[in-house]
This record gives structure tokens, C-alpha cells and sequence, in this order.
């Protein structure tokens, strides 16, 4: 068993053991899930420290550069004419899926310290976080379609479960938007699967094969199959490529979210118990943007050339729209989820210029908003369990009455809002000079884009900055008069949390090299597909 | 003159009113006397019709016949009405439709 | 000159003058109890190795240490710093003003709580100010620039609990980040051109920007081309920054709102050194700049400049006059690089920093002890409001002279060190105009009148606090000797007097009349000034009507011996209202955008979710008819012909309900059915 299948199974173990365990030990499932996804950290930090980097391991289209592989034959069917069917359990990482393992181990255990405040149904609700969690490290590893496509549903089933029993007072409406919103996309996504599954041979035994990194090479594609480039297979009149791109794109853009997918993130965060935010906000959007670049741009390159003005044009009317929106906003929590889509619109803008800059500006935008969301939400959630509201306008002055609280707020903020020194501020600056620079590399996004794209991090700071005014600065005044005892300073859990994601962020953002030297070579190789 | 029609019309008439008794009325006895209305207006029938048959007089036969029949009818009618009453404490039919004793 | 320092010895001591101040924001936040110890000792240790510096490089070498710090497929940056005589220059200004800042400090925030923080906050500032000077590239320049904004956010919002304070702080980063975008979108662009954004490799003598030109409407750079447009565009986007961060029109109205930060937060941030930043960086990339951008500039700086004057003829706020001093300044230095005559904005922009730091120390110094008062006598008025001062020269005769020093120097009279820098612009001005000709002489008209709005409208300034009647008396009724009213101790005495002493003229020039002799602006100069009459005119004619102005000041403010009532005209009420920029950005612009975020939320609420529940709905809908169908249709035809039957066959059991004369019916009906059936057929 290799590292890979030990990251993914170690969380169902502990989930196992944690349903195996009798109510009256109540206590230890959350000890037992904090030992399991500290144990996932390590070993994640230990994969991300020995991951080779260089020319012979860049990954995305070659599966001998991919690093930690597992191969098992997992289904073999016999189809009599039609062949054999090959579905593999193919584990492995390159530069683009490193980064996010490690971030999901990192929010996981954030998430395990901020779940102390769930309170009801702890068997259940522990085994269902463990779940999630195999199944997104599961989702980052998986390098063959059909494996993925099971992760990536088996992602949902918890997460419905999650928010639809722990949430806040709508949660059944946020779950179901979430659950419909999600399988949507997903259930299309299915189709142009087995389409690739039946365009796609394995050069090795010539069955027809669900690995994605064979359907990244033209060469594997049988003649005359639906998604062969040169058989010009049409679907309702369109290239079945192009159908097969935008239906793929559709299904992550949706998980990312990008406008006009995104309008479930605000309620499912809203509604969601604040462990299930950090995840949704730290770890699910990766999925959508890992997805675009792994499934929807790598396979289907050709395609998403042809569509990268639009491309663009999404992703930075996502950040200028996310970021309007965010300012409108009351809830702090609504407010941060749309900041959200804001951000996550970086990333899309960021691949779809197809540069160096771009793509790993793209990809740093989604580890540094990992840990500045999360910083994020659980400051939201901080204030929440205190005294059950996050209304802007019920609070005010907090500086003077929780300042370390507070210091810890100006630093998400600020790092948020793009200040020099954290991972934001290179994250989108990076993307932006990739944007930018896209018409004299190649010509697929205008300049214009960026130019407007810069808009959105002045939006970032307006709505920002108004809220650290209207909240924190100021007299205090709030809106109930016991509010006063019930809101104390962060307590050592907290800080546990806070501390290391503002470290990381500052980390980040003062030696970007130490994820920039990991996804270089893939960067790099991942760019010759569009050549 | 008097014709057949007329011996017709009367008997029908008979007919008619046996039968409305039998229909109508809650009393057994009344239905039986409405049954012996029917049959008498059958005997009218016959007697009527004999004139066909001179030679043999088949009609009128067949009247004597019907009477002696009709007699026993309502001998036997009698009894069970007897019988009926004495089981049930009456002799209204409508309230007599349980097939149990 | 002589090599004191070898290479590596000269790169420590850049690291120890950034490391220092950054080392005492840390400590600071941690040992709050010698949070002043560290602030004073670490910018004491960075003026130190600035001078060290100073002496290596001026006018002797160029030192561009860099190491390479994110490097993609293709683009490389690298972490470095380049010192020449602009970043020398300024290390010393910026250490050795903040050294006198920190000193003042000490005094004037002795009794606030929070005094580490206070510290701890200028030390970051110093630090990132050191770093913005020291930079070697657009980026890391770009980094700092923003750090350099945040530490002025914290300053500003000090006070945190004051409402104006946080709204100025957020108004002020916010405004600057709209520079800032600029600044971005001109990094993106010369990344995008030519890979790189290292100063030296795009700026000197023979650096790419040289070497790239303008054909057929193309920008052709040695690696790439882009539409000549993008050309002007750069230089548009790195003046919007610099706009930003030097207040100038259209980004100007945070200055006079950021006066609500402590006053030697204003002096040091505010006047002398962050703002001049926006300037620093036009000049370092000055070569950037085509013939339109350069025009535009000027216009900017002339307009800022005049916009700015006639604001500050009409403010009662001591700090806010000279908030907008300092915009109006700011603007003749954008001018003048805009005249391309960089060694006069690089001249003014010192001696500027030495006499607007000392005029808000000296109103510092007025402040603070009018705040005593304040405390003292246990009543309230605004002490920042000139018409609660008057009279002031003969109970704080040093503030009064230090001030009047300065302002001297600001009017720009002879022997102080404003008449050399200024009289630099004025000339170029003169020069550049007469170049063009036409319309352009309006240059060289307004920044006259701006030169003598500036000597009228801090002399008016002067006599009102400084001289004629002392009024706070009268407004508090407590009689003047009850107040204790005194010049300050000598924290806050000595830094105001060692900058005074750097506002006369001889500290620049050996021959404090000539803008040649001055070491400063030689070292700068690329082409001399045409040796023509100008020279000799331009400050003659200045400086006599600036005395003209000063006596009329006199009358009309300290003697009070000519009086207007012209409160209520348009145009007093349009100076006084700061020519309606904070009724259009604050109510206007801001409305609007909230509106359009209220509008995008509506959207988002009832058009994009709208469609997402319209879509569910419509999905109930269906699954509502297809109930409908399979309940009423598919099943009621099923369940129809069972009631049919069920409907018959009690009908048939009434047939046998065991009452004789419903047989007799029935055998009747039937008989009769029979017969008349029969009967038809």
C-alpha cells in the first residue's frame, strides 16, 4: 500500500473506528479525528518535502513523471466484441495536485480544532467529516476518470449530510441547493466520461481505459471515436470537443464557483456550521479549479483555447461581481463568501491566459485563498459561537475589547485584501501580470481584462476595510448589553488555528519559491499542451 | 255486442290491479289476495279465448283447472303464512328477508 | 572619492538600515515596555549606516545588489537593492527626519496608553519606507509602496476609537489603492514588455526602455511589441500611482482627511516623506514617460498645485492648511517633473520634507499645548481651530520663530532653502513654456499665482495664530495667565530647531541666492538652466509681490485693519468646501458604487438565484403535472373501471336483498323487458 492509498484510507479507518465505538465515548471522537488528520498533515508534509522537482517529474501528461504512484487493476469485464472494460485504481501526484493535498490535510485539521463547537450527534457527524475528507484527498490523487468521478460524488454525500443536519436555521434549503447545484454539473460530466472511456485505448493493452493522463495525449484516441480530434464528431451540430470542454468546465465551474454558477456558495455557507465553511471555502472550490486544469483544460486543450476569451471574460466578471456583491453585503458571513467568488475568479483568469505567470499565479491564488478563507471564516465563526449573530451593524469598536482577537482580523483582512507580504498580494499579482501579458505571448485574453481584473482587488480593499471600520473600530457599542461578557478574547484553540494559517499566508508571501519551484515543471509541461 | 276485447280489457285490468296489489301491499294475505286477482284475470283469459275452440273447449278446461290450482295455491299459501307468522310475529314480507329461521 | 567600504561591507549596511527599524516593529509589539527605546535606537542605527552610505555612493558609484526571488518561465524577480544618489538622498532624508519625529513623539504621546504601538507602527513605517527608497525593482518598489500605505493606515487610525480617525485611515488606503491599481497595471505592462522589471536594467543610461521605440503605432521593446497606446498607457498608470500616494488631483482628498492621525505622524508621513514617495517614483522611472504623459503630468501638478493654494486660503483647521500646503508642494513637484526638470523636483522634494515637517511640528507644538489647556482648565474647544488661537508669538516664542522660519522657506523668500528649490520649478516652468509657446504660457501664469497664494495663505496662517489678539480667552472665559500657556519641553524644542536650522538656505547652497551652487541640485542636473534674464526675473518679481502679500496679510489677519465679508460668495464657499471633492467622492462616488454593489446583490438575489429557483420550480412544476398524470389518468382510468364494477355489483346485490316483492318487480321488468325486446326485433 502506498502513500497515497494511506492518506486516503487513514481518515475511513478512523472513521470505522469512530462508528465501532460505543455513545459513551463520546468524548474521544473528536481526539480520535484530530489524531487522524494530524497524522494526514505529517505524512502530507512529508510527501510535499520529498516531492521531487525538475524536468523528469513534471507530470500532467506523462504517467511515468507522476510521483507516489499506485497502479492496481481494480474492474476487468470481459465485453466479448467490445473489449475489455479497464477501470484502475491509479494513484499519483504532479506538481498541480501536491500543493493541494497538502493544503486539504492542513485545512482538515483547522477544520477538526474548529469542530469543538458542534455539540449534537457527535458519532454521526465525525464519521461523515472523516469520510469528506478520504474523499477529497481521494479527488486530488486520482488519476483515473472513473476513480475521480467516484471521489468527487462521494464528496457530496457527507457534505449534504453536514450541512443539512448541523447547519444554521435554512440548512435544508442550503443543502439541497448545494446537493442539485453540484450534481447538475457532475451528472453531464458523466456522460462526456464514458465518452473519453470509448475514444480512449490504453497504448499498453489497447483496452479502452478511464486514465486521464492517456486521454491527454491525441495519440491514444481510437479513429473515428467521438472525441478523436480528426474525426470531427459532431453533438447537436457543435465539435463534441467543444461540447465535451464546456460540459466538463460547466461541472467544476460550478464547484469553483465562478458567475453565474456561484450562487449557491452563499447560502451553503452561510447555512453550513463553520468547520464545514473552512472546508467548503479552504478545500471544495480547489476541487473546481483543479478540475478545470486537470480535466477541462488538459484533456480537452484545443477547445479551451478556442474558448479562452470567454474564459476570461467570466473570470474577471466573477471578480468584479463578487467583489460588488460582497460590498452589499450585511451578514459578514454572506460578505466573505462572496469574497470568495471574487477571489476564485482570479484563478480562472489566471489559466485562462495560459501563461507561466498566469497558471501559477492561478495556482497560488488557490493555496493562499485556502488559508485566507478559512482564516476568514473561522473569524466569522468565532464572533457566531459567541453570541449567535454576524450582522455587521450589531457590533462595533471590538478593537478595544478583543485585541488579539482583532489583530488577527486586520491580518486576514489585510492578507486578503492583497497586502504585500502575504500570499494574496503575489497570488494576484502573478495572475494578473499573466493576464496581462497573455496578448503579446499567445493572444488568448486581452489586456483589457487584467487592467479591469485590478479593479477588483481595489473592491477588495473597500469592502474590507468598511467592514473593519463598521465592526471593529469605533466605540464600542453592540447590540445587546450581555453581548459584552459573552464576547471574550480568542481563546488557545483559536489561536491554534489562526496562528499557523497566518503564518503559512505570510510564508508564502514572503518566499513564494516554496510552492512556485514544486509546480514550476508542471506549469511548464502543462503549457506545451496548448502549443 | 260484447267482444273479446272487452273481456280482454277487463282481465288485463284485473291483471293489473293483482298485480299493484302484490307489489304494494305489506300485508302477506293482501299479496296472496292479489295473487288470486292475477290468477283470476288469467281464468278470464282462458275463458275468453275458449271461443276459438269450440270443439274441444280446451279454455274452459284449463280455467277449472287454474281454480282447483289456485285453491291449493292458497291453501298452501295459507299455511306458510301461518308458519311465517308464528316464527316472526308477522306477516309483512318486506320484513322478512333474512333467509335464517 | 576615496573607497571607505568594500562592496559586501556596503550591502550589510543596507541590510542593517532596513533590518533595524523592522527588528523594532517586532520588538515593539513584544516588549512593549521600551517600545520608544527601540524606535529611537533602531532609526538612529538606519541614519547612521544612510549617512555611511550616503558618503559611499553620492555622486561616486552605483550599488545594485540583487538576489533572485520567484523566477518563471518568463520572468524573473529579484530581491535587491539599488543605491544611487536619488535613493541615497533619500535614505538620509527619511532616516534623519524620522529620527526627529521619533524624538518629538516621545513628548507628544508620552500619556497615551497604547504608546508601544505607536512606535512599533513608526518603526514599520520607517522600514518600509527605507525599502521603498532602496528598491531595486518595480515590484518590490510596489510591495513596500503598499506597506508603506498600511503603515500609514495604522497611523492615521491611531485613534481608533474615533469615528473620523477610522474613516479617514479607510478612506485614505482605499483612495490609494485606486493609485495603486495603477501602479499594478504599469508593472503589468512592463513585465508584459520586457520581461523584467529591475530599474537598472530598465532605466539607466542604456537600459531597455532606451533601446525600445515607437513604429508604425507599435511599441517594439528588444523581446516583444504592443500597440503604442499601451506606451502612454504605462505612463498614464505609473502617474495615477504616484497621484495616489502624492495626493495629487484626482486622488488628493485623503491627505487633508488623514490629518486626523497624531500630529508627528502627519509631519513625518504626511509631509515630509511617504507622500514625496509618488514623486520619488515618477523620478525614478522618469524616463518612461513620452511627450503626452509628460504634459499631462505637468497639467496635473499645476492644477493640484493651484487647486490645493486656493483650498488653503480659506481653512480655519491649522492642520488642514497645511494638508493642503503639502498637496499644493506635492504639486509643483509633479510639475516640475513633468517639465522634465528633475533635479529641482528632486531638490524641492528635501527641502520641502525639512520645512512641511517643521510647520506641522511647530502646529504640533501648538496643539499639544493648546490640548493642556484643554485639560487643564477642564473646558472644551477645538484646539486644531485658528480661531482659538491669536497672539501666540509672545507666550511660545520659539514655536513662533521655528514656524515662521519655515514658512518663510515655504513662501520661498531669499536665504532659505524654499528660494532655491522653488525658484528651480519657476524657471523650468518659464523655460518649458516658452518652448512651446501658445497656450502653454498658462504654466508659467498659474504657478505664479499659486507661488504668491502660497506665501498669503501661511502668512494668513501665521498672523492668526501667532499674533494679534489671543481669542481663546475670551471663548472659554478663563483669563490667559490661568492657562500655563508655554513653549514645550525640549523633546519636542530640539527637533524643531535642528530643522529649522535645515530650512535656511545655507545648509544647500554656499551662496544661498544661487540655485547653481547648491551641491544637491548639481548633482542631479542634466542640462543646465539657459543662463537668460529669467533667472533673474522670475524670483525678483515672485518674491516682491510674495512681501506685498505678507504686509497685506498682516493688516488684514493680526491687525485686523482690513476686513472682508465674503464667507457667504461662491467662491469662498468653493475654496472653504475644498472645491466640492469630498461632497462628490464621499456622497456621489461612494453612493453610486454601494448603489451599484445594492444593484448587483439585487441581481444576484432575484436574477441569477431567481433562475436557479425559477429552474427548481419549474422542476416542481413538472413533477407536480406528471402527478397529476399518473394519479388522475394513468391510475384513475385503473381505478375507474374498478368503482364501475364495484358501482354495478352493489347495484346487483340490491336485486337479492331477500324481499319478495322486489322479485316480483324484477321478474316483472324482465318479463317486460324480454317482451318488448322481443316485441322490436
Amino acid at each position: 500500500m502506498g502513500l497515497l492509498s494511506i492518506l486516503i484510507f487513514l481518515p475511513i479507518v478512523s472513521g470505522v473506528l469512530i462508528l465501532a465505538l460505543p455513545k459513551s465515548l463520546n468524548t474521544w471522537y473528536k481526539y480520535i479525528t484530530l489524531v487522524a488528520c494530524a497524522m494526514q498533515l505529517l505524512l502530507a508534509s512529508y510527501l510535499y518535502y520529498a516531492f521531487k522537482t525538475g524536468d523528469g517529474f513534471a507530470g500532467v501528461n506523462q504517467l511515468s513523471q507522476y510521483q507516489y504512484v499506485e497502479n492496481l487493476s481494480w474492474i476487468r469485464l470481459q465485453l466479448g466484441s467490445l473489449g475489455t472494460l479497464q477501470i484502475d485504481y491509479l494513484l499519483g501526484v504532479d506538481g498541480f495536485s501536491i500543493a493541494l493535498v497538502w493544503l486539504s490535510a492542513l485545512v482538515m485539521l483547522m477544520a477538526t480544532l474548529s469542530s469543538w463547537e458542534i455539540k449534537t450527534n457527535l458519532k454521526g457527524y465525525f464519521s461523515l467529516f472523516l469520510l469528506l475528507n478520504a474523499s477529497v484527498i481521494g479527488v486530488f490523487c486520482a488519476l483515473d476518470l472513473f476513480l475521480f468521478y467516484v471521489f468527487y460524488e462521494l464528496m457530496l454525500l457527507p457534505l449534504y449530510f453536514l450541512i443539512g443536519m448541523w447547519g444554521g436555521v435554512r440548512r435544508e434549503y442550503a443543502s439541497i441547493k448545494f446537493f442539485l447545484y453540484t450534481l447538475f454539473g457532475s451528472v453531464f460530466m458523466l456522460l462526456v466520461i464514458a465518452g473519453l472511456y470509448l475514444s480512449v485505448t490504453d497504448p499498453a493493452t489497447g483496452n479502452h481505459t478511464f486514465n486521464m493522463v492517456h486521454a491527454m495525449n491525441p495519440a491514444n484516441y481510437s479513429n473515428g471515436a467521438i472525441f478523436n480530434l480528426s474525426s470531427g464528431a459532431q453533438i447537436f451540430g457543435f465539435p463534441a470537443r467543444l461540447v465535451g470542454f464546456i460540459v466538463v468546465f460547466v461541472a467544476f465551474a460550478i464547484k469553483v464557483p465562478v458567475f453565474p454558477f456561484h450562487t449557491w456558495l452563499p447560502d451553503a455557507h452561510v447555512e453550513a456550521p463553520t468547520p464545514i465553511s473552512l472546508i467548503l471555502a479552504g478545500v471544495l472550490l480547489k476541487v473546481g479549479g483543479y478540475g478545470i486544469i486537470r480535466i477541462a483544460y488538459g484533456i480537452f486543450p484545443e477547445a479551451a483555447v478556442s474558448l479562452s476569451f470567454w474564459m476570461g471574460l467570466i473570470g474577471v466578471i466573477s471578480i468584479i461581481y463578487g467583489a460588488m456583491n460582497a460590498l452589499a453585503q450585511r451578514d459578514m458571513k454572506r460578505l466573505v463568501a462572496y469574497s470568495s467568488v471574487s477571489h476564485m475568479g482570479f484563478v480562472l483568469l489566471g489559466v485562462a491566459s495560459l501563461t507561466s505567470e498566469g497558471i501559477n499565479g492561478a495556482m497560488m491564488q488557490m493555496v493562499s485563498h485556502g488559508f485566507l478563507s478559512v482564516m476568514l471564516f473561522f473569524i466569522v465563526g468565532v464572533i457566531y459561537t459567541r453570541v449567535h449573530d454576524r450582522d455587521i451593524y450589531n457590533f462595533r469598536g471590538l478593537a478595544n475589547h478583543m485585541p488579539v482577537f482583532t489583530g488577527f482580523v486586520m491580518v486576514a483582512f489585510f492578507a486578503s485584501l492583497g497586502l504585500p507580504g502575504f500570499s494574496a498580494f503575489i497570488a494576484e499579482a502573478f495572475t494578473l501580470i499573466g493576464a496581462f501579458s497573455s496578448e503579446s505571448l499567445n493572444g488568448y485574453v486581452p489586456r483589457w481584462m487584467a487592467v479591469l481584473g485590478a479593479l477588483g482587488i481595489l473592491l477588495g480593499a473597500a469592502y474590507l476595510l468598511w467592514t473593519l471600520q463598521r465592526m471593529y473600530f469605533g466605540k464600542l457599542r453592540l447590540k445587546k448589553e450581555e453581548w459584552k461578557q459573552a464576547l471574550t478574547d480568542v481563546n488557545a484553540r483559536e489561536l491554534t488555528v489562526l496562528i499557523p494559517l497566518a503564518a503559512f499566508s505570510l510564508l508564502l508571501g514572503i518566499m513564494p519559491s516554496l510552492l512556485f519551484d514544486v509546480m514550476q515543471g508542471s506549469v511548464n509541461q502543462f503549457i506545451t499542451l496548448f502549443k | 255486442m260484447i267482444t273479446l276485447q272487452h273481456f280482454l280489457l277487463i282481465s288485463a285490468a284485473l291483471f293489473a290491479l293483482g298485480l299493484y296489489g302484490v307489489i304494494t301491499r305489506r300485508n302477506a294475505i293482501q299479496i296472496l289476495m292479489g295473487i288470486e286477482l292475477m290468477i283470476n284475470a288469467s281464468i278470464l283469459n282462458m275463458v275468453a279465448f275458449s271461443k276459438f275452440d269450440r270443439a274441444e273447449n280446451t279454455g274452459q278446461v284449463f280455467g277449472l283447472f287454474i281454480i282447483i290450482l289456485a285453491a291449493v295455491a292458497v291453501a298452501v299459501a295459507l299455511v306458510i303464512i301461518m308458519n311465517l307468522y308464528k316464527r316472526v310475529q308477522t306477516i309483512d314480507p318486506s320484513k322478512t328477508k333474512s333467509l335464517k329461521g | 572619492m576615496e573607497q571607505y567600504f568594500t562592496d559586501s561591507q556596503l550591502l550589510y549596511l543596507a541590510l542593517i538600515t532596513i533590518t533595524a527599524p523592522f527588528l523594532s516593529f517586532l520588538f515593539g509589539q513584544f516588549f512593549k515596555k521600551y517600545a520608544v527605546l527601540w524606535g529611537i535606537s533602531s532609526i538612529s542605527i538606519s541614519l547612521v549606516t544612510s549617512v555611511l552610505l550616503f558618503f559611499s555612493v553620492w555622486q561616486n558609484q552605483v550599488l545594485h545588489y540583487s538576489f533572485s526571488w520567484i523566477k518563471l518561465a518568463n520572468i524573473q524577480i529579484n530581491l535587491g537593492f539599488l543605491l544611487n544618489n536619488l535613493s541615497v538622498i533619500m535614505l538620509v532624508l527619511v532616516s534623519f527626519i524620522a529620527l526627529l519625529v521619533h524624538i518629538y513623539s516621545v513628548e507628544y504621546i508620552r500619556k497615551d496608553a497604547l504608546k508601544y504601538r505607536y512606535f512599533s507602527y513608526l518603526s514599520l513605517f520607517c522600514f518600509a519606507m527605507l525599502c521603498v527608497v532602496m528598491a531595486d525593482n518595480l515590484f518590490l518598489l510596489y510591495a513596500f509602496w503598499e506597506l508603506v500605505g498600511f503603515a500609514s493606515y495604522l497611523l492615521i487610525g491611531f485613534w481608533f476609537t474615533k469615528r473620523r480617525a477610522v474613516h479617514a485611515n479607510k478612506k485614505a488606503f482605499v483612495m490609494n489603492r485606486v493609485g495603486d491599481v495603477g501602479f499594478l497595471v504599469g508593472i503589468m505592462i512592463l513585465l508584459a514588455q520586457f520581461g523584467t522589471v529591475d530599474l537598472q536594467t530598465l532605466f539607466a543610461e542604456n537600459g531597455l526602455i532606451h533601446s525600445s521605440f515607437v513604429q508604425n503605432g507599435l511599441w517594439v521593446s528588444p523581446f516583444r511589441s504592443m500597440p503604442s497606446a499601451w506606451l502612454t498607457i504605462a505612463g498614464v498608470c505609473f502617474l495615477l500611482g504616484a497621484a495616489g500616494k502624492s495626493a495629487q488631483f484626482p486622488l488628493h482628498s485623503w491627505l487633508p482627511d488623514a490629518m486626523q492621525g497624531p500630529t508627528a505622524v502627519s509631519s513625518l508621513i504626511h509631509a515630509a516623506t511617504m507622500v514625496a514617495a509618488g514623486v520619488f517614483l515618477l523620478l525614478r522611472i522618469s524616463p518612461l514617460f513620452n511627450e503626452a504623459v509628460l504634459t499631462l503630468m505637468a497639467s496635473i501638478g499645476l492644477l493640484t498645485a493651484f487647486m490645493a493654494a486656493s483650498i488653503a486660503l480659506t481653512q480655519t483647521d491649522i492642520k488642514k492648511v497645511l494638508a493642503f500646503s503639502t498637496i499644493s508642494q506635492l504639486g509643483f513637484m509633479v510639475l516640475a517633473v513633468g517639465v522634465q526638470d528633475n533635479a529641482s523636483a528632486i531638490f524641492h522634494l528635501s527641502t520641502h520634507a525639512f520645512f512641511k515637517c517643521l510647520l506641522f511640528l511647530a502646529a504640533g507644538m501648538v496643539i499639544h499645548q493648546l490640548h493642556h489647556v484643554k485639560e487643564y482648565t477642564e473646558t472644551k474647544f477645538d484646539e486644531q481651530d485658528m480661531a482659538n488661537m491669536g497672539g501666540l508669538f509672545k507666550r511660545m516664542p520659539l514655536t513662533a520663530v521655528v514656524f515662521i522660519i519655515a514658512a518663510l522657506a515655504l513662501a520661498g523668500l531669499p536665504f532659505t532653502s524654499g528660494f532655491l528649490s522653488k525658484d528651480g520649478i519657476l524657471i523650468s516652468v518659464f523655460d518649458w513654456a516658452g518652448h512651446r509657446g501658445g497656450l502653454f504660457w498658462i504654466f508659467p501664469l498659474l504657478v505664479s499665482i499659486t507661488s504668491w497664494l502660497t506665501t498669503f495663505y501661511i502668512f494668513r496662517l501665521i498672523f492668526k495664530t501667532f499674533f494679534g489678539d489671543f481669542r481663546l480667552p475670551n471663548i472659554i472665559n478663563v483669563r490667559a495667565e490661568e492657562m500655563h500657556l508655554h513653549d514645550p519641553n525640549n523633546w519636542m524644542k530640539v527637533p524643531a530647531v535642528i530643522l529649522a536650522v535645515c530650512c535656511l538656505g545655507l545648509v544647500f547652497a554656499i551662496n544661498p541666492l544661487s540655485l547653481e551652487s547648491s551641491w544637491l541640485h548639481h548633482a542631479f542636473v542634466q542640462q543646465a538652466h539657459e543662463n537668460g534674464l529669467l533667472h533673474l526675473l522670475v524670483p525678483v518679481y515672485i518674491n516682491v509681490l510674495s512681501v506685498v502679500l505678507i504686509i497685506a496679510a498682516y493688516y488684514i489677519y493680526a491687525q485686523g485693519r482690513i476686513t472682508f465679508s465674503n464667507q457667504r460668495t461662491w467662491y469662498y464657499q468653493f475654496s472653504y468646501q475644498q472645491w466640492y471633492f469630498n461632497w462628490l467622492y464621499d456622497k456621489k462616488l461612494v453612493a453610486l458604487v454601494l448603489w451599484k454593489s445594492k444593484m448587483a446583490f439585487w441581481f444576484d438575489r432575484y436574477v441569477i438565484d431567481g433562475l436557479v429557483h425559477f429552474s427548481a420550480k419549474a422542476a416542481l412544476f413538472m413533477s407536480r403535472l406528471s402527478d397529476f398524470c399518473d394519479r388522475y389518468l394513468v391510475d384513475g382510468a385503473v381505478n375507474g373501471i374498478a368503482s364501475i364494477m364495484s358501482r354495478f355489483s352493489v347495484w346487483f346485490r340490491s336485486m337479492q336483498n331477500g324481499k319478495l316483492q322486489h322479485y316480483f318487480v324484477w321478474m316483472l321488468l324482465l318479463f317486460l323487458g324480454f317482451m318488448i325486446f322481443k316485441i322490436i326485433i
